[in-house]
């Protein structure tokens, strides 16, 4: 009787709505993942085998490989300028008056709400008027902008719960301003300036619609991605979808792991 | 000005440089392009409002602007409707396993974007997974048409996407009510749903209007997916935005577009605002 009591207590209705929930979120990313393995061509139930010929088909295949590299070029490029941009706005954001301080996050975070697409085909229209070339320096620049937002919140989240008095009394001790921030800033904010470089990487990796409109002949891996989906059946697809998406949730789980508040 | 003022202008000037350079500067080109006249396959600056008028006046871009305001008005609906539970559930009913259930919610929303359009694409296709499913568990016999027919490939797809975007607000707004207050609300009479509805909804309404917010400035202006998975009678808004920039090589009409786009949606999205302030006082 206790047991089917306990039984009872427990919440099946809000656990199978969590499970609802989760399920819609990731079957559709699960499905791609189970079929780069398959060794049909064909994408549809029942399954026929398990093979990796869809791999070996993309890692010999020169247009994905650069692509890749492409990829990887402008995600690393994307984290590191936005560290340092994000890191240093957010030192200055702290010092400033809690009125200003509402003002300056409100217009830093108006790219993370700005459609991407208006965004893409302004920057678009700017190349052309500067003269600047389609390439993937210029998809970059505009990667940039849309991390930034991310890479600023974290880093002022965690310098909002920094003790400037820390400071203050390293100062009071003799320390120089240079060696206060080396020795103790420094080591405190690092694993959310590592941790909000993963996520600007992973945002990088993934992004389309700025590679769409700016990169040109440098496609990167969304974009080889885009063109083959418009070719009938090219299962190399779910293969190419895996590896992005293996990238990117690797880096967006590191990173969250890293800047989440509650660690698990 | 004080010397850490000057300390905090420095650190401050590239972000705020490269924020002017590669984000103001593009969205005022855009603005200006929207004023230029097109001659011969070229877009030249000479003053004119025509972009304008097409774009205000024509019958087919408001077909295109109503369907873009349904389709997005639905999705981000459901969206908040669906997060608001899901919040809601993760913070009182699962309390003690909720930053590990906001935390794969947090993960799925960084990546994925084409994958997932991709993976719609083949779940509704007539030779699809759904389809194949469907069949050979005998429910239906004939292999049904939810790709390019309709707007539900499009806005289930959305949903799925920008679903964490609507979950992070309501959850963040959700944190500031205790468990207690449901508990208090529960032992005065109030039913489960009741709590749900009378105490957290109030109390997290900000944050459920930043998610509908959220994600109806991000549906409203979606391109990808209705080219991906909707039919020509579903396109939207962005599809014709974007056509002006790739075949239709009409920069200046598309920019007209853009700006329009903005000023309804900050038109529409700011009356909401009001319409919830004075509510919640």
């Amino acid at each position: 009787m206790r047991r089917l009591a306990r039984w009872r207590r427990v919440p099946w209705p809000s656990i199978l709505y969590v499970g609802a929930v989760l399920l819609f979120l990731f079957a559709p990313l699960a499905i791609v993942v189970l079929f780069s393995f398959h060794s049909s061509p064909r994408m549809a139930f029942p399954f026929q085998g398990f093979s990796l010929r869809w791999y070996e088909e993309i890692f010999t295949d020169v247009e994905v490989v650069r692509a890749m590299g492409r990829s990887a070029i402008a995600a690393v490029t994307t984290g590191l300028v936005t560290a340092i941009l994000g890191t240093l706005a957010g030192l200055g954001i702290v010092g400033l008056s809690s009125r200003t301080k509402g003002a300056v996050m409100f217009f830093a975070m108006i790219p993370m709400s700005f459609p991407a697409l208006l965004f893409a085909i302004g920057l678009a229209v700017y190349y052309r008027e500067l003269g600047v070339g389609f390439s993937l320096g210029a998809t970059i620049a505009g990667q940039i902008i849309q991390s930034l937002p991310f890479v600023l919140l974290v880093i002022s989240a965690t310098l909002d719960r920094f003790r400037f008095s820390l400071i203050e009394a390293a100062r009071d001790l003799g320390a120089g301003a240079f060696h206060a921030f080396r020795t103790i800033t420094l080591p405190i904010i690092l694993p959310a300036v590592l941790g909000s470089m993963l996520l600007a990487m992973a945002l990088s990796a993934d992004e389309f619609i700025v590679a769409f409109f700016t990169a040109g002949q440098d496609k990167t891996l969304p974009l080889i991605m885009y063109g083959r989906i418009n070719i009938k059946l090219d299962p190399s697809i779910n293969a190419i979808g895996t590896v992005l998406l293996v990238v990117t949730s690797a880096l967006a789980f590191i990173s969250a792991r890293r800047t989440s508040k509650e660690s698990l | 000005m004080k010397p850490n003022r000057i300390v905090a202008a420095l650190q401050l000037a590239p972000a705020s440089v490269y924020y002017s350079a590669l984000f103001g500067a593009p969205l005022l080109v855009l603005v200006a392009y929207s004023f230029y006249t097109t001659e011969n396959f070229d877009f030249v600056p000479e003053f004119t409002l025509d972009n304008y008028v097409t774009a205000w006046t024509s019958e087919v871009y408001r077909t295109y602007f109503i369907r873009t305001l349904r389709i997005s008005a639905i999705t981000a609906a459901v969206i908040a409707v669906v997060a608001f539970f899901y919040s809601y559930v993760i913070t009182y009913t699962l309390r003690a396993h909720r930053s590990l259930l906001y935390f794969f919610v947090l993960v799925s929303m960084f990546g994925g974007y084409l994958v997932r359009i991709y993976a719609w694409r083949s779940i509704f296709g007539t030779e699809g997974i759904a389809n194949s499913a469907l069949m050979s568990t005998g429910i239906i016999a004939e292999p049904l048409d939810l790709l390019r027919n309709g707007e539900f490939a499009i806005i289930i797809a959305m949903i799925n996407f920008y679903l964490p975007l609507g979950i992070l607000p309501i959850y963040a707004a959700m944190q500031n009510v205790g468990p207690g207050q449901i508990e208090a609300a529960q032992d005065l009479g109030s039913s489960r749903l009741g709590a749900a509805g009378k105490i957290v909804l109030p109390l997290a309404l900000r944050g459920v209007t930043v998610a509908f917010v959220f994600t109806f400035i991000a549906t409203a202006a979606e391109w990808l997916t209705p080219q991906l998975l909707g039919g020509t009678e579903d396109q939207m808004i962005g599809n014709r935005i974007a056509y002006q920039f790739g075949a239709g090589f009409d920069w200046p009409l598309g920019a007209a577009l853009a700006v329009t786009l903005v000023v309804v949606l900050a038109v529409l999205l700011g009356a909401l605002f009001t319409v919830v302030r004075r509510w919640v006082r």
